[in-house]
């Protein structure tokens, strides 16, 4: 029998070949750092800089349009500096300090790294609806993804809907690929977000971004319907209806107000959560930054978390968006290297930090604006199914939480609610919010979920070759 | 779609969902390839066997999961069609068959 394993070692391993991860793997090459990049998907680029499949030809790049190009520079500069990226690699587990395990083409295997820069950015925060399972029904960014990846329409009539600023670049995304957008729901209103405008003062790069979209729209005669909220979907095998109401300034449905939309594809997100099920499993602290997200590793502004030896950067240390990513990347990368011994320039630093703040303060402009409502949460019925994995509902949550009182973690040992595939990426922050309401308690106090290797689900005959070499 | 001239997909192939065979070309993801061809609905739920299709698209909710060439459990967005590639889509809670 042949024994498929590695044993590599580097310098600083980065997960995620997104903005933070590439921008961190940059500053370190450059420093003089040997660095490996880790990530799960085909091509490097993460979502923000979602590439094509190399298998797709483009005759003319320079035509291809800014979804794509905008990446160029940083993907260029990633060839350049020659560090290693891993496409298509899972890290699924840590079981040493400074140990990663992976699994790369169905080969198991191990990075022993002297820093890691965890990158692994967010996930869409979808909240449920009675009718949320149905295909059709959908994250934008998915319906994104599908179109930047895969030139491919998600279907023939859509409806965007949930709240927040994404769902600008993902409209403009389908109506170049010449998508039918029959309406565009925003839980907030513009009057909510006045407050912030002077905020907005010198971001004018963020700005004429937003005002670019606000063309397309125009030019497309679609009128964002703000205050409104899918509260149902209906159709018998696939979505076929969305159904809206208006909603108060807390998000609460108002009686009397509903509005049903045809369509075959409904996309609806609230945001996102930053993905740390691997700032978890390597025992770094969290702490709740409900502006920021939900629970975030702790770290301070040099990017350090309570480990040693690791790092964050992106999404991953709280939403701040593709500029705060790519920034905070930067100074990770710099920092990274400096502990190793490598000599970095301080005014390189100093900048780093300062852009850094800038950034920073921006996603925390569009997050107050555009904070997740509480009354949204009221849509979902006990018949609800919340657990899309283990088909739990919210009422058998609703039930356990009452009975025990307890935090997430017991809940979802009693209803298996978070305990399928997905391992509570989708419904985690669902059963913390059903389960703070039940118990009157709140969504920090009922802490969050506890992760387990593998991260991400794994064949067994991948680790029986990894088992064999150690026993050998 | 308006980028189509300037975008080529990789060469044709043809698998197989349930034994009936799909026109797709290299490159496509299964998911992809099948919304094309019409089928949006990847797999039935194991104990209320409701259908369910992509949902995350981006190998994050693992809704798309179907059996793929013997190996259950496996992202149908995340995974690239092949030439002769078998997919079979999951049906409530009958033992998946896989091969050794």
């Amino acid at each position: 029998m042949q024994i498929m394993t590695f044993q590599i070692e580097t310098d600083i391993a980065i997960v995620g070949a997104g903005p933070a991860g590439l921008s961190a793997a940059i500053a370190a090459t450059n420093a003089g750092a040997s660095v490996v990049v880790l990530d799960e998907y085909a091509e490097p680029g993460g979502q923000f800089y979602k590439q094509l499949p190399a298998e797709f030809a483009v005759s003319d790049r320079a035509r291809l349009g800014d979804d794509y190009t905008k990446g160029d520079a940083l993907l260029g500069a990633v060839r350049k500096a020659g560090m290693t990226v891993w496409n298509e690699t899972l890290v699924w587990g840590s079981f040493d300090p400074g140990v990663l395990s992976v699994v790369r083409g169905g080969k198991a295997g191990t990075i022993k790294a002297r820093k890691i820069i965890v990158a692994s950015g967010a996930y869409e925060r979808a909240i449920a609806f009675p009718g949320w399972d149905l295909p059709g029904v959908m994250t934008p960014g998915g319906a994104q993804t599908l179109v930047k990846n895969q030139q491919q329409l998600p279907g023939k009539r859509i409806v965007l809907a949930g709240s927040g600023p994404f769902l600008l670049p993902v409209a403009k995304t389908l109506l170049n690929a010449g998508a039918n957008i029959a309406a565009i729901f925003e839980a907030t209103r513009p009057r909510e977000w006045a407050r912030h405008a002077l905020r907005l003062w010198g971001h004018w790069d963020r700005v004429a971004e937003a005002l670019q979209y606000r063309r397309t729209l125009a030019e497309a005669k679609l009128a964002i319907q703000f205050g409104r909220i899918v509260v149902r979907a209906e159709g018998k095998d696939s979505v076929e209806r969305a159904v809206v109401m208006n909603c108060d300034a807390a998000g609460h449905p108002i009686a009397g107000s509903e509005h049903v939309e045809p369509c075959d594809t409904l996309c609806v997100g609230y945001g996102f959560i930053p993905q740390v099920q691997l700032t978890r499993l390597l025992g770094c602290e969290h702490r709740y930054d409900a502006l920021r997200g939900g629970w975030i590793p702790r770290h301070g502004p040099d990017m350090r978390t309570t480990v040693e030896g690791v790092f964050v950067a992106g999404e991953v240390a709280g939403i701040g968006g593709a500029y705060a990513a790519l920034a905070e990347g930067w100074l990770a990368g710099l920092n990274a290297a400096s502990e190793l011994g490598r000599s970095v320039r301080s005014s390189a630093v100093t900048s780093a930090y300062r852009d850094r703040s800038m950034r920073r303060r921006f996603g925390d402009i569009v997050n107050s604006a555009f904070a997740v409502k509480p009354g949204v949460f009221d849509v979902i019925t006990d018949d609800t199914i919340v657990c899309r994995c283990e088909e739990v509902t919210a009422g058998e949550i609703r039930a356990a939480a009452s009975a025990w009182s307890a935090q997430v973690g017991a809940i979802k040992g009693v209803t298996r609610c978070g305990m399928g595939y997905c391992q509570a990426r989708i419904c985690g922050h669902l059963l913390a919010e059903l389960t703070a309401r039940a118990t009157g308690s709140t969504v920090e106090d009922v802490g969050g979920m506890s992760v387990r290797p593998p991260l991400k689900p794994v064949r067994v005959g991948d680790l029986a070759d990894l088992a064999h070499k150690a026993g050998s | 779609m308006n980028t189509a001239s300037e975008i080529t997909p990789g060469p044709p192939v043809t698998f197989k969902v349930d034994g009936e065979p799909l026109e797709a070309r290299s490159g496509q993801t299964v998911a992809a390839a099948m919304l094309a061809a019409g089928r949006r609905v990847l797999r039935h739920t194991r104990h209320q066997s409701k259908p369910r299709g992509l949902f995350c698209a981006m190998g994050v909710c693992f809704d798309c999961v179907m059996i793929i060439d013997g190996e259950a459990g496996v992202r149908a967005c995340m995974t690239k069609v092949r030439d002769g590639m078998q997919v079979v889509s999951p049906r409530s809670f009958e033992p998946y068959e896989c091969k050794s």
